[in-house]
């Protein structure tokens, strides 16, 4: 068996919890197994056949240990919720955690992502083609590290506390993120392709937050201070890396930069990298 | 077997397995690159005194970099990994951080990892910044110029250390042209260096002395003021200077690749230009397990 096509039948009531829908855990089902796996379906659990509609993936789409979702499942959570192998998709929008604490594997959304997107991932890769809400990338409340390996692109634009706590991998916006972009971040690398809101970096101790776009204005927070020296070999190596990615980050390398440094108020290690 | 007058011996070269390393180190531009590189490979020509043997690999273009600046990739060959980890993190530590806008990155992907920036970054005193990119892990560690990276470590693979070859010449002015060229055809090859100055060595030894602390001395029998003297010279009154190269290569082949172009190079002075004849040292296939015979690298060069 190569994989399943999960399709949503309607908008559950409530929301669903679908951790542990995982291409390694439905391996070796059969298809009246895998109807009558429970899934989360607010306080209670229910058989997933009760929500989506249970079809092999054909061989034809050459999709070893595949998940494909197809349907609007905003209100479907957990969507790749520590998925360490295998390859999910979401023909459509995830609810909240998606990918959240994935150590392996790929996770593609074609449409929006909810809140705490990629929250302590720790490896794998996530799109997201559309828009995440605020907390993407970073902790699970109570938790000291946020998102702490891997990569992560959003194509759309991100919510509020964007990389909070971050302490490793590579997290991209290729459009705008809201306040508290980097917010207490730890170390790591953002990218950021539009604009950004205010107070960017707040209480971040290291790490990198590139600024890929030319157009308006950053507001630099007090706490920053800039350096007087580039870092152009590190530039180089970073550049080369995020403009795999493409998009805004494509022409990185031939680019130069300026740099902020902080923040101040606490390690000041990090840094805020303005692409010119 | 005669090429071009030049006698070839029906002999072989014995070489011996080493741990080995590349690191590719770049700069503002190629002159401190180089600069880093020569002083990084310094004092590096032998492991009987040395600690390790090392030497340029090539020159590279931008475009083979890391970071998109010109550099040099070194070899470093040692006895044992750890040996050669005491020897990359010295020479890197002192010769290349110290070095004008240089940054060090590993030039093997494959094997062992031993230190590169590991430690080297204790320089930067608490401000060193770690930074993992694309799943690599470099230092950056502030100095005077701005920041020196290194990557945190390179990776070791065994290798073959000691194939040789011993040019037998008219004179002096004809040993070290015949040397030149052949070094100038080897060093045009990846993956092997010639370890001693200008890559020839003039003191080719044997094993053991008549001196007990001595494991090795000169190679008598190829001496030509010994000529007469010793009971086994290798030396007839027409040659006058012998010149030997010695080859590190990171596989069994490349050290081949090199010997065979060596003699081919020192084959088409031939006997005009005052090559006399190829040797190589062995001792008696007892050292090392791999052994490079003359006549079948010239065969199976010309054959393919």
């Amino acid at each position: 068996m190569s994989g399943w096509h999960l399709r949503l039948l309607q908008a559950p009531a409530v929301r669903l919890d679908l951790r542990g829908m995982t291409p390694a855990a439905l391996a070796g089902l059969s298809a009246a197994q895998v109807e009558q796996l429970r899934v989360g379906f607010g306080n209670t659990t229910m058989a997933l056949a009760e929500f989506f509609k249970v079809e092999p993936l054909s061989p034809d789409d050459s999709a070893d240990d595949s998940l494909v979702f197809e349907g609007d499942l905003s209100r479907c959570d957990r969507i790749g919720w520590q998925l360490a192998s295998g390859r999910i998709t979401v023909e459509g929008s995830a609810g909240h955690y998606a990918g959240g604490c994935m150590s392996g594997g790929e996770l593609r959304v074609k449409g929006h992502a909810g809140l705490l997107a990629a929250c302590e991932m720790s490896g794998g890769s996530l799109t997201v083609e559309g828009d995440v809400s605020d907390f993407a990338a970073s902790t699970l409340p109570g938790s000291m590290d946020g998102m702490r390996g891997g990569c992560f692109i959003v194509k759309g634009n991100a919510g509020e506390r964007f990389g909070d706590r971050m302490r490793r991998g590579t997290a991209l916006v290729f459009g705008n993120a809201g306040d508290f972009l980097a917010s207490r971040m730890v170390a790591g690398t953002i990218g950021v392709g539009g604009q950004a809101g205010a107070h960017v970096g707040y209480g971040m101790r290291r790490g990198s937050v590139v600024f890929a776009s030319t157009q308006g204005t950053l507001d630099i927070p007090v706490t920053f201070v800039p350096a007087l020296v580039d870092a152009a070999v590190f530039w180089q190596l970073l550049a080369r890396d995020l403009a795999r990615h493409g998009g805004p980050f494509a022409a990185l390398p031939s680019r130069t930069m300026e740099r902020y440094l902080g923040d101040l108020a606490t390690d000041g290690r990090g840094e805020l990298i303005l692409a010119r | 077997m005669i090429h071009n007058g030049v006698a070839i011996d029906d002999s072989f070269a014995e070489a011996f397995p080493m741990k080995g390393t590349r690191i590719v180190i770049t700069a503002h531009n190629l002159t401190w690159a180089r600069h880093a590189a020569v002083s990084a490979t310094g004092f590096a020509t032998s492991v009987i005194a040395c600690g390790c043997e090392a030497g340029i690999e090539r020159e590279l273009g931008p475009h083979e970099t890391p970071d998109g600046r010109p550099g040099v990739s070194v070899l470093i060959f040692s006895m044992s990994g750890k040996e050669l980890a005491k020897q990359v993190e010295r020479r890197v530590g002192q010769c290349v951080l110290t070095c004008p806008t240089t940054a060090v990155y590993a030039g093997i992907a494959e094997g062992e990892a031993i230190a590169l920036g590991k430690n080297l970054r204790f320089f930067g005193d608490g401000w060193q910044i770690s930074k993992m990119i694309n799943g690599v892990r470099y230092w950056r560690i502030p100095v005077m110029d701005g920041e020196f990276v290194a990557q945190e470590t390179t990776a070791v693979v065994k290798c073959v250390g000691g194939g040789n070859l011993l040019l037998l010449c008219r004179d002096t002015d004809a040993a070290l042209a015949v040397s030149e060229a052949a070094v100038a055809a080897m060093q045009a090859l990846p993956n092997v260096i010639m370890p001693f100055p200008g890559g020839v060595v003039r003191s080719g030894s044997k094993v053991g002395s008549k001196y007990a602390a001595l494991s090795a001395s000169t190679n008598d029998a190829f001496c030509p003021s010994l000529h007469g003297l010793v009971a086994n010279s290798e030396i007839t009154p027409q040659t006058r200077c012998v010149m030997e190269i010695v080859i590190d290569g990171l596989t069994e082949s490349d050290v081949a690749a090199a010997m065979r172009v060596g003699m081919q190079a020192g084959i088409a002075i031939g006997a005009a230009g005052g090559l006399l004849r190829i040797s190589a040292g062995n001792y008696g296939g007892k050292l090392g397990p791999f052994h490079f015979h003359l006549r079948k690298l010239l065969a199976a060069g010309s054959t393919s």
